[in-house]
């Protein structure tokens, strides 16, 4: 039997530990605080995005909340992981600006990417058994986002990070400074006033 | 519980429809290199120099922003401390204490009165004045500065400590 032929591919590189990461930015490494830049900004920026419904925002506070978390390692013992950590430096972030931008009525929304499209539960929600069968995309996504935007900011958080982001109730309770059963509470009453402001865009149960 | 997660299920289906929504092509792969370029342009550099600095700013800035009511609540402290000041200003036993001290009485300034005063405040006559004595200077209408008579009742009055000076001219 031969000898199994060592593959010349260089192998890819481990993904290195958070914690090595987190230990080596506190020294003033910015290359392992840009690994740790990149494993988060997609949740990071979609977390805020959704907060604010608007992509220049989003952009800012995302960078911002990057840079402050970078400022703030040396204080950050580790009790809870980075991405914890990082998450209540950009929510605490983002809720200081929608208060300081409660009189702003400008909204941009960005657009649906492709694959929206073709998502078996649009396509159910937006065909004949939807109430309202001519709303079109665009008009249940702006619906979608003034709905969003009339909750109280922790309330909208709340809805963001477990029905858009997918987070645990512990990962939010941990990220948003509250307990577990707040969480819950926030939850149901969200959902409760969302159900009202978009009955014509939900199917009957 | 179950019944209100199905109440719900159209809606998370429905919210679940945001995760599409994305920032425009590209826009990640540039994200990091911005964030890390603003650091190094001294974003991150002066803010650190400034948190070694003032290290106790820092920390209670940082409360204020994790902790609103910890904000809330040192506001309110300062704001009692401002009423309590301005009632405390407002109180008539305080207002009315004298704001010059008296002279104690086994002080020597405590042998001026407005007698020696007087005494002291004659006008001197110009031989006096080269004999190199020690000269007051003379008081009349067209010095404003000083006012033996009004000066004498005003402090006696008010009790208040009283030293005479002389003024001796240049050149003599």
């Amino acid at each position: 039997m031969a000898e199994p032929v060592p593959s010349s591919e260089p192998k890819p590189s481990a993904p290195v530990d958070e914690s090595e990461l987190v230990r080596d930015a506190r020294r003033g490494d910015l290359a392992a605080y840009d690994e740790l830049v990149k494993r988060y900004q997609e949740r990071i920026y979609a977390t805020i995005y959704h907060m604010t419904s608007n992509h220049e925002d989003a952009n800012d506070l995302a960078q911002e909340s990057f840079i402050k978390a970078f400022q703030a390692l040396k204080s950050f013992k580790g009790g809870s992981s980075f991405y914890t950590w990082l998450y209540r430096i950009a929510v605490n972030k983002t809720i200081n600006f929608l208060k300081q931008r409660k009189n702003r009525t400008h909204m941009s929304l960005n657009d649906m990417d492709f694959n929206a499209e073709h998502d078996p539960d649009l396509v159910a929600l937006i065909s004949e058994q939807t109430p309202r069968r001519a709303a079109g995309l665009t008009e249940l996504k702006e619906k979608l986002n003034e709905a969003l935007m009339k909750l109280s900011e922790p309330h909208r958080l709340v809805v963001v990070m477990h029905d858009v982001q997918g987070l645990s109730h512990e990962e939010i309770a941990e990220a948003a400074d509250c307990n577990v059963g707040t969480v819950r509470s926030r939850l149901f009453y969200a959902r409760q006033q969302l159900q009202g402001y978009l009955a014509d865009y939900l199917k009957p149960t | 519980m179950k019944e209100n997660e199905n109440n719900f299920e159209s809606l998370r289906r429905l919210l679940a429809l945001k995760r599409h929504e994305t920032p425009p092509p590209g826009y990640f792969e540039n994200f990091s290199a911005k964030v890390t370029a603003r650091i190094r342009a001294g974003e991150g550099g002066a803010a650190e120099r400034q948190a070694i600095e003032l290290p106790w700013l820092f920390r209670l800035l940082s409360a204020f922003e994790s902790k609103p009511a910890f904000a809330g609540a040192f506001a309110s402290a300062l704001c009692m401390l401002l009423l309590v000041g301005i009632v405390f200003a407002e109180r008539p036993d305080v207002a009315s204490q004298p704001l010059v001290q008296t002279a104690q009485p086994d002080s020597p300034l405590a042998a001026v009165t407005p007698d020696s005063m007087e005494a002291m405040a004659k006008p001197v006559s110009l031989n006096s004045l080269s004999a190199g004595q020690p000269a007051l200077i003379p008081i009349s209408s067209t010095n404003p500065v000083f006012n033996s008579q009004s000066a004498g009742s005003w402090f006696a009055s008010q009790g208040a400590m009283v030293q005479p000076v002389n003024f001796v001219l240049p050149g003599n």
